[in-house]
């Protein structure tokens, strides 16, 4: 019933590339089989609609099998990959997991049965309407995440209206918004979702390569570590159309060198949130941090201190675990302070990440592109450090490119220093620097804000 | 312990170093140098950047931790931000009484 139309779909391609996994390809024929099998495994094991289900697993065709026939079986589902595995217990724990299904690596899997019954009333709504569920979490940058609730009938409405069919990569993870996006949006439409064993740049783009990939969904940092490990030069990414960036801001500067290395990518960007889905949008160009955001089933509204509110037809529930986040009249507040022209926002930053000093905004990611720009600098990440005199101050720290070995850092300092005064305003350049070895994305590459 | 002069001496080179990331500063050192208020050629950002480069130096060249704007320096009657002497003496104070 739920998933109807996207039988259809694999029906009418059953000949043609559903999955890549593994450098093996699995037909559109073989991944409807495999629903059914799942399905089958579902009523052998008594596993009734309402049930809430934990999926443990990174993109695989048994994965992707799975989580369509949970959905045509009303279940409530967690999806969790091993970024998360630390916040496993967590998550079982906040979500009221009643089952788990564990997908190893060699796709088999392995079912456990918690003693759990979910009473959540957000769970009792979705029971009572027999209609499937999804749980994401937030990434919680401070604290706990926060599951948030989603009624799954309402968020598969979008993708009946048919769309390109696109060779894509599913470089978001199983377990995120975006990610569950792209899978959906794949299937949706006849495109082949292109599964990756890892997100380092040369393996992402390899894989380009071997399977024509025509659209990579990515992030920000993942953009600018492409370009700092320069991968591009040792494969053919010529199959590519267009990628997608969302989950952060993204820095000017790494636009630009995008745009100046591949003239012919079309640039988009993306807006979206674990609680809201994602949104339609059309970047103004792709050398533009201009975009239109809305599309069918979204309004929104820009609030009197620039913030951007959503109202959306697929928006979550609520959460299971804080109070509802939407106001009176039911937007959703996203925190997320924008400017406006015109039909066009540019997102600046979460609110909560600009950082005041002296009673100056400074966004992190503006000055972080200008650090970006210095050859040596491979990775910056500002962020405030409260001081006696100014209320907060600058501080950054800076990976620096492996060419600088040996090189004076106080040196590299004043550099840093001096570049920064000639690009920004004297608040906005860091008065403290902290050199640090290791990469700073997290496993999702999203720029992780760790202080 | 730690010498006047050798706070002076830590306070120039933060100086040095004010001086070398800007291209149309230069702050004179000597020891009656205003370092924040009206005559003073350095903004607050500029003060930041030279108290935190002293802080670092002491921290890299006599294992000293100590954090020079804090509650206490401000709520002083004269404030120890008036010139590169009193920020001196304020300094050698407050390390030789930890």
């Amino acid at each position: 019933m739920f998933i109807d139309f996207f039988l259809d779909v694999f029906e009418t391609h059953k000949k043609q590339d559903a999955i890549v996994w593994n450098n093996t390809i699995f037909s559109y024929g073989w991944l409807k089989e495999k629903v059914f099998s799942w399905q089958q495994i579902l009523k052998e094991t008594n596993i009734q609609p309402g049930t809430v289900v934990m999926v443990e697993a990174d993109y695989s065709p048994s994965s992707i099998a799975l989580l369509l026939a949970l959905v045509e079986n009303a279940a409530i589902v967690v999806p969790i990959t091993a970024s998360v595995a630390h916040k496993k217990a967590e998550f079982i724990d906040t979500s009221e997991v009643e089952l788990v299904i564990s997908i190893k690596p060699d796709d088999s899997y392995k079912m456990t049965h918690l003693k759990t019954q979910a009473t959540h009333e957000h769970i009792a709504t979705l029971r009572s309407m027999n209609i499937p569920g999804l749980i994401l979490f937030s990434s919680g940058s401070t604290g706990k995440s926060k599951a948030a609730v989603h009624d799954v009938a309402k968020l598969l409405e979008k993708f009946k209206v048919k769309r390109h069919a696109l060779r894509a990569i599913t470089f978001l993870l199983y377990d995120h918004i975006g990610g569950v996006n792209t899978l959906l949006y794949t299937l949706s439409n006849g495109g082949c979702v292109i599964t990756v064993s890892d997100r380092q740049p040369d393996t992402v783009l390899a894989t380009v390569e071997k399977f024509n990939v025509e659209l990579l969904p990515t992030s920000p940092t993942f953009i600018n570590l492409m370009l700092i490990s320069e991968a591009y030069k040792r494969h053919d990414i010529s199959s590519l159309k267009t990628v997608t960036y969302g989950t952060e801001p993204m820095p000017e500067s790494v636009l630009t060198r995008f745009n100046s290395h591949f003239p012919k990518i079309k640039l988009l960007q993306t807006y979206g949130l674990s609680e809201i889905g994602i949104l339609r949008s059309k970047s103004e160009s792709s050398s533009s941090l201009w975009m239109k955001v809305g599309g069918e089933g979204f309004e929104t509204r820009i609030t009197e201190d620039n913030i951007l509110e959503v109202k959306a037809l697929s928006g979550m529930l609520g959460y299971m675990n804080a109070p509802s986040p939407y106001t009176e009249d039911g937007w959703f507040h996203t925190g997320d302070e924008v400017e406006v022209k015109g039909d066009y926002i540019k997102v600046l930053g979460r609110k909560s990440e600009i950082i005041n000093v002296g009673g100056q905004k400074v966004y992190p990611a503006e000055v972080e592109s200008v650090l970006l720009q210095l050859d040596f600098v491979s990775e910056a990440e500002v962020y405030g450090m409260s001081n006696a005199l100014l209320g907060n101050v600058i501080a950054c720290k800076i990976r620096l490119s492996e060419s600088t070995e040996g090189q004076d850092k106080k040196t590299l300092k004043i550099e840093m220093k001096k570049f920064c005064k000639k690009h920004l305003e004297g608040y906005q350049v860091p008065v403290k620097f902290h050199f640090d070895h290791s990469e700073q994305f997290s496993s999702r590459f999203k720029k992780q804000r760790s202080l | 312990m730690i010498t006047y002069e050798q706070v002076i001496e830590l306070i120039y080179s933060a100086i040095d170093e004010l001086n070398a990331s800007s291209d149309n500063k230069a702050v004179i050192k000597q020891e009656d140098t205003a370092l924040y208020g009206e005559s003073s050629p350095l903004d607050s950002v500029d003060l930041v950047n030279v108290l935190l480069s002293v802080e670092e130096a002491l921290e890299d060249e006599f294992e000293v931790e100590l954090v020079i704007a804090n509650e206490k320096a401000l709520s002083q009657k004269n404030s120890p931000f008036r010139t590169v002497s009193t920020l001196a003496s304020y300094v050698a104070d407050e390390v030789n009484s930890q």
